[in-house]
Parts: C-alpha cells; structure tokens; sequence
C-alpha cells in the first residue's frame, strides 16, 4: 500500500464509509443504490461499469460503490475491495433457479482477504414480486448462519417500493459505526 | 526544554546527560524533519514537471472519457495506474532531495501525527485518491479537447464589440 492509499484511509475524521455492493445481475444493485438516493428508478438499464453515489445519512459520508454482477463483470470485483467498510450482497429472492450460483459467489467472495472486517448486510430483495422466498428461506439457502467471518444481518426488501430498505442501510451503518468509529 | 533537562541531569551524573539531551534532540530532529518532508512534497506540486507529467497521463487516456453518470470498468484501472505514478513521482522526487529518506518511515510518522494532518498540501494528496475528483479531473480535460470549453491560457476572449 502506498502514501497514497495509507493518508486515504487515515482520514477517518470526517466519518466516511466506504460501501461495496455486489450480487449477481439483475439482483436490482443500481435499483436499490437509485432508490436510496431519491432518484428515478424507471430507466435502469443492466451495468456494465459501475456506479458510484455519495451520500448523507445519520451525519455519515456514504460512499457507495455498486459494479456490475454479469458473469464476465465479476472477475473485475477485486478492483473495488480496497478499504470497504461494509458489504452489501444483493439477492433476487424470486430467481430461485440462481439461488446456488449466488450462494458460490457470496462465500468466495468471504474468503477474500480485503474484505475480511466489513460488515455484511444481505438484501433479500424483490419482495413484491409473486414467488419471492421468505428472507429465512434465502438465509437458508445461502448457508448464511456457517458464516463466522463477518457480522452479517439478511433484510427483506423492495428495491421498486424502496421498503425496508432504511432498516437494512440503518443496521449495517450502525454496525461499522461500532467497529471502527470510537466514541467521542 | 533543554534547559530543564541540563538543570536537572546535573544532579544525576554525567552519564545521563548525555543520553537525556540526545532524547531531547532527537524528537526537535524529527520534526524538522517531517516539515522539511512536508514543504518538498509542496514544492513538488508547483513544478512544471509535475504539471507535464499529468498532462501527459491525461493526454493518453482521456478519449477513453465519457461524461456518462455510469463510469466504465476501464477507469478504475487508469485510475489505480495514476495513484501510482504519482505515488512513485513524490517518492523520486523526495529521495533525490532528502539524503536517505525512507518512505516507511515517513508513513510511520504521518501516522503518528494523524490529527495534525491539516492543510492545503494534505487536501491536494487527498484529492488524489479520490475518484470522483479523478473523473472530473479527466472529464474537464475532455470538455478542452473537444472544444466545448474555452481554453483560458489562450487569452483573452472579447464577446461583444464597439471597436469603430
């Protein structure tokens, strides 16, 4: 790591967090990310790149980063490891033929090493649609509880609704908070 | 500061006074240091070589630019290739004008000064790593050479005439 990168990260006084949100395609990333953000979610169109917002909340500077899911995108994830505060995987709860491939890419993606202290909030997303597993079922489906490397939480939620949304971003800035912002 | 240690190691033999005014030395020695490390990496910014240097950069990679809100997978490369290179120019610069100047000690102390760490010059090394900044640095390049941004060190543009 260089001068850089070592001031970059020492520079914690203004409460910054970094977030990274990954999931396979079409799980609704920029949906979510638009939708936090009071933006119109009617154009969304599938991402190639990737996205980055910064935003107010709960007196932090949120930077979040949402890149691609397609297949051929993933190998460029490791790109955006560096310094993430918190994970945010995002799940098509009604895409059940995927479920296994999230469940592979999810725990690889544990394994890395740049990510070994963020904060892991699962989006359980697509609620409203019919035939969308419970968040129980996912968190089953996704051997969630043999996780023991990360605080992880799975939220239910509707990217187009933007239900539940709060509660998910909320628990998870409050968990980073904990871990690495001590008190004043 | 000296003074008081000269006073009080009298009392306590020769061989410490050797050794407390070494201590007292040494962290003034640090400092100054520090602050001469601080003002080269303030010179370095003001110079014509670094100016040309990212020119140069941004002359290679700035048609890969597109003022779209979706940013491609390719500048996160170019961009990690820019933290580098001016990682490596701040530590040439710093190694031919500081005699043995160490690069790990010099974050050692950066991270032991953590909250002093005010100032212009740190808010430019900031601004490095920041991506946005980065992006619209390239992007107000592109406005240049597309010629939808007048270019202001050619002179003076007059709008309107009188000139009978």
């Amino acid at each position: 790591m260089g001068l850089l990168t070592i001031l970059k990260k020492m520079k914690l006084k203004e409460k910054e967090m970094r977030i990274l949100m990954l999931g396979l395609d079409n799980a609704g990333k920029t949906t979510i990310l638009k939708k936090f953000n009071g933006e119109e979610i009617d154009t969304i169109s599938p991402t190639l790149g990737f996205n980055i917002k910064t935003l107010e909340h709960k007196g932090y500077k949120l930077n979040i980063w949402d890149v691609g899911g397609q297949k051929s995108l993933r190998s460029y994830w490791r790109n955006y490891f560096e310094r993430t505060d918190g994970l945010i995987w995002v799940v098509d709860s009604a895409d059940k033929r995927r479920l296994d491939d999230c469940r592979k890419e999810l725990h690889a993606l544990l394994q890395e090493e740049r990510l070994a202290g963020a904060t892991l909030l699962i989006f359980s997303n697509k609620r409203d649609l019919p035939g969308a597993l419970l968040a129980e079922e996912i968190r089953d489906v996704l051997e969630l509880e043999s996780i023991k490397t990360h605080h992880w939480k799975i939220v239910w939620c509707s990217a187009i609704t933007g239900q539940n949304l709060l509660e998910g971003i909320n628990w998870l800035i409050d968990d980073i908070a904990a871990r690495i912002f001590t008190v004043d | 500061m000296m003074e008081r240690f000269r006073e009080h190691s009298e009392e306590l033999g020769n061989n410490e006074i050797d050794d407390l005014e070494v201590i007292g030395t040494q962290a003034s020695a640090d400092d100054d240091i520090f602050d001469a490390i601080i003002g080269h990496i303030e010179d370095i910014f003001m110079e014509q070589n670094f100016q040309e240097l990212q020119k140069c950069f941004m002359e290679k990679h700035w048609h890969e630019f597109e003022d779209k809100e979706e940013n491609k997978l390719c500048y996160m490369d170019i961009f990690k290739e820019y933290i580098d290179i001016i990682e490596k120019h701040i530590e040439t610069h710093l190694m031919m004008n500081i005699p043995n100047f160490s690069m790990e000690k010099f974050i050692e102390q950066l991270q032991t000064r953590r909250s002093e760490l005010d100032g212009e010059v740190f808010e430019i090394l900031f601004t490095f790593s920041d991506f946005t900044a980065f992006k619209e640095m390239f992007l107000d390049y592109k406005a240049v050479k597309d010629g939808r941004v007048e270019d202001l060190s050619k002179g003076i543009c007059i709008t309107s005439g009188g000139l009978h």
